[in-house]
């Protein structure tokens, strides 16, 4: 039996330790991801949608997109072997896209990652965890921007919590181009909204409706926040959140999106307390929702 | 004498590799969000495949409440005026908005006012 004296495996050990090392750190870079607000708000309003992440396969594809849509600017960051791109409307920024390749063979769509306020990143996990929830993601901390963590609820919409350390966007109405509207659609809405309430304290309305669906409204703060509707089973639905920009006319801004290369998914119609909503889907496949609102529709401020 | 000590460094070599994954899983470094390969980001989700967005019939009402719209069911499940579907028979599962409180609207305030 030949034995290899330790000193000629000594650089190999080295050598993988430093490799190691190496990869650690790169991974283990940071993403320079900007506050969400500059100055810091000090406000909180938990349970407010207040970011939105995008995952693509092409970053530039989709920059080119929704700035062409929304007008929206992008700042670009880069940490290891990703990028991440910051789009900003009007100077801020609303929400970042991730490249992220999508393998051969692998069955994976884009998506809009609904970024939900809390105080504190751990303490909601733990509720969530105990009312039937699943961790995707543990709590990662980024400087500036504070700690999140990614969640799916008891039927699988996936969904992220934010710890801003700047504080949470202040109540205003959304500018055109900026997220105004978010929507749990469940198959069973009563039980997603008990979900919801219990780890972000929502008073939930139950909104009128003809259709036999149930139909909720999830608030804070005295604000409507999302909405939690049911839908009618069939094999391919699956619990989603999905995000809603305002635009100036929805049918214009479908038409716009399939101009560029999106398509529609649900036709430009008028919602149920009037207004003209639409889902529509970028290039590469990402659903996202387009309202309009009118300034006097909002009803008397409660504040 | 150079064995022994030779051992030693390599065995400290080792253990700390060892040590340095270790630190890798505590901290989450390198964790994927959908197990497709390194990300290093915690918002880099990519939805499985297949789910479905359209179809939808007439009934895609999903919106806020608007103006004069959004009269609830409150905590009593009552009825304010018509188009309104039936009470459900049971308790919901969530705890319902105080009775006599109406649907909030979003924000209205706009910036700079």
């Amino acid at each position: 039996m030949v034995s290899i004296h330790p000193l000629r495996r000594f650089p190999k050990i080295v050598f993988s330790a430093l490799f190691l090392a190496a990869c650690v750190s790169v991974a283990h870079a940071q993403f320079e991801l900007p506050a969400l607000n500059t100055p810091p708000s000090g406000e909180h309003h938990v349970g407010k949608i207040i970011w939105a992440d995008l995952v693509t396969p092409d970053l530039s594809a989709a920059e080119k997109f929704y700035g062409g849509l929304f007008g929206w600017t992008f700042q670009r960051t880069h940490a290891g072997t990703s990028d991440y791109s910051v789009a900003m409307l009007d100077g801020r920024p609303i929400g970042g896209f991730f490249e992220k390749p999508i393998q051969a063979g692998q069955h994976k769509q884009p998506y809009w990652l609904t970024f939900i306020a809390v105080r504190e990143v751990g303490a909601a996990m733990r509720v969530a965890l105990a009312h039937g929830g699943k961790m995707v993601a543990g709590p990662r901390t980024y400087p500036q921007r504070g700690e999140q963590a990614v969640l799916s609820d008891p039927e699988g919409a996936v969904f992220a919590v934010l710890a801003s350390s700047s504080g949470d966007p202040p109540d205003y109405l959304a500018a055109p181009g900026d997220w105004i509207w978010s929507s749990l659609m469940s198959k069973d809405a009563g039980a997603a909204a008990a979900f919801y309430q219990q780890v972000f304290g929502y008073d939930v309305f139950d909104m009128e409706a003809a259709d036999g669906l149930e139909h909720l409204t999830l608030s804070s703060d005295d604000y409507a926040r999302a909405s939690v509707n049911s839908f009618s089973g069939t094999a391919r639905r699956y619990s989603h959140w999905l995000n809603f920009v305002r635009v100036g006319n929805v049918t214009d801004a479908a038409a716009k999106a399939v101009a560029m290369g999106g398509r529609v998914l649900v036709e430009p119609r008028a919602d149920r307390a009037g207004g003209m909503l639409a889902v529509v889907a970028d290039p590469t496949g990402a659903p996202f929702g387009l309202m309009d609102w009118d300034a006097s529709e909002t009803k008397t401020e409660p504040k | 004498m150079n064995a022994v000590r030779s051992r030693c460094v390599a065995g400290g070599c080792g253990i700390l590799a060892v040590v340095m994954l270790v630190a890798c899983a505590v901290t989450g470094v390198g964790v994927d969000v959908d197990g497709g390969g390194e990300v290093g980001y915690v918002g880099g989700y990519y939805q499985p495949y297949g789910y479905e967005y359209g179809g939808w019939g007439r009934d895609y009402h999903v919106g806020p409440a608007r103006g004069n719209y959004g009269h609830d069911r409150g905590g009593e499940h009552g009825a304010p005026h018509g188009n309104v579907h039936a009470a459900p028979s049971h308790a919901p599962a969530y705890r319902p908005a105080p009775a006599g409180r109406s649907a909030p609207s979003i924000p209205g305030r706009s910036r700079g006012h």
